[in-house]
């Protein structure tokens, strides 16, 4: 009987544990849409901009500028990313800050490195062409993406889902066209998903603003 | 018998799957919509409700009823009873583990 009691304890601090910890993730994750807008915004002006400067544009056939262009790009990106977080975890507790510095170098810096080195081979190993860069940038952060919303949020997911399979047929039927695809397929994809998820967490907030 | 004495204190409204679930999650969020917690709790209405009103007739949560954009939406929200209680329980699981032959060396 009190073997039963004990088991029983056990059982529910643990899952009174993980549901805790899966509803501050959660609560994290569904306030971050600005930070898919970003990068949606990153996506769209990146590949149309590439496009542009390297195929009609001023920067025709100068395809070392790349390298420059997209860490111009990046950085921007990440500096607007970097002043919303700061912006949102001014309000959060320090259990919550570090999940999202956990989250942040445990999981993205990561991925992140995997996507670098996956492009370095299309730039050292002659048989792979430099086209596939993006196809496999994108491959990983889709998959960044499939992980994220299989653990905490359905939009994420889908817009995983749809990332990876959009990157995949990219790279087997469209190369030539990879930049206006997948511009369009991530840029318009990560903003729907950062509007849904903003709506979601207004909603959510202004509930409980009337309650 | 102290081990016991812990058992019998634990209060049976949280003992139950679903009101623990409804309970960990008003911890951590102030308001809840009812759907959500039917979603992530993976519950039919007719079941949420009923535990939902179990929890409300012992005042530790209240239910509100309300319109947002004209859509009627369901808050539940932790009183500071529910809370207290809660706290409460899980300390008492914790000392019913504690007590556990070799818990201390674990």
């Amino acid at each position: 009987m009190i073997e039963d009691e004990k088991r029983q304890a056990i059982e529910s601090i643990g899952l009174i544990k993980e549901l805790i910890t899966q509803t501050e993730r959660e609560m994290w994750y569904s306030g971050g849409g600005w930070i898919s807008i970003i990068w949606g915004i990153f996506c769209l002006v990146g590949f149309s901009g590439q496009r542009l400067l390297y195929t009609t544009g001023p920067l025709r056939g100068l395809y070392w500028t790349k390298g420059v262009y997209w860490t111009i790009l990046s950085l921007i990106a990440i500096l607007a990313t970097y002043l919303v977080v700061r912006s949102r975890v001014k309000t959060q507790s320090q259990k919550r800050r570090g999940y999202f510095i956990r989250g942040f170098f445990l999981f993205w810096i990561p991925l992140i490195i995997l996507a670098y080195v996956l492009s370095s081979f299309c730039i050292f190993l002659p048989d792979i062409s430099v086209k596939y860069i993006p196809i496999f940038i994108l491959l990983v952060i889709s998959t960044g993406y499939l992980i994220i919303g299989f653990l905490f949020n359905k939009e994420i997911l889908f817009m995983g889902t749809i990332g990876f399979v959009g990157t995949v047929i990219t790279g087997f039927l469209f190369l030539s066209y990879a930049d206006i695809v997948l511009g369009l397929l991530f840029g318009v994809g990560l903003i729907v998903t950062g509007l849904i998820s903003n709506l979601r967490w207004k909603e959510q907030k202004l509930l409980q603003k009337t309650g | 018998m102290p081990e016991e004495h812990i058992a019998i204190k634990l209060n049976k409204i949280f003992h139950q799957k679903a009101r623990l679930g409804i309970m960990s999650i008003l911890m951590v969020m102030e308001g809840v919509e009812f759907n959500y917690l039917k979603e992530r709790l993976k519950l039919s209405d007719g079941n949420l409700s009923t535990h939902l009103s179990i929890l409300e007739k012992k005042k530790y949560i209240k239910i509100k009823k309300k319109f947002v954009k004209k859509k009627p939406k369901t808050l539940c929200q932790l009183t500071e009873k529910g809370h207290q209680a809660f706290v409460e329980y899980i300390n008492n699981l914790e000392k019913i583990i504690k007590s556990m032959p070799g818990a201390e060396r674990k």
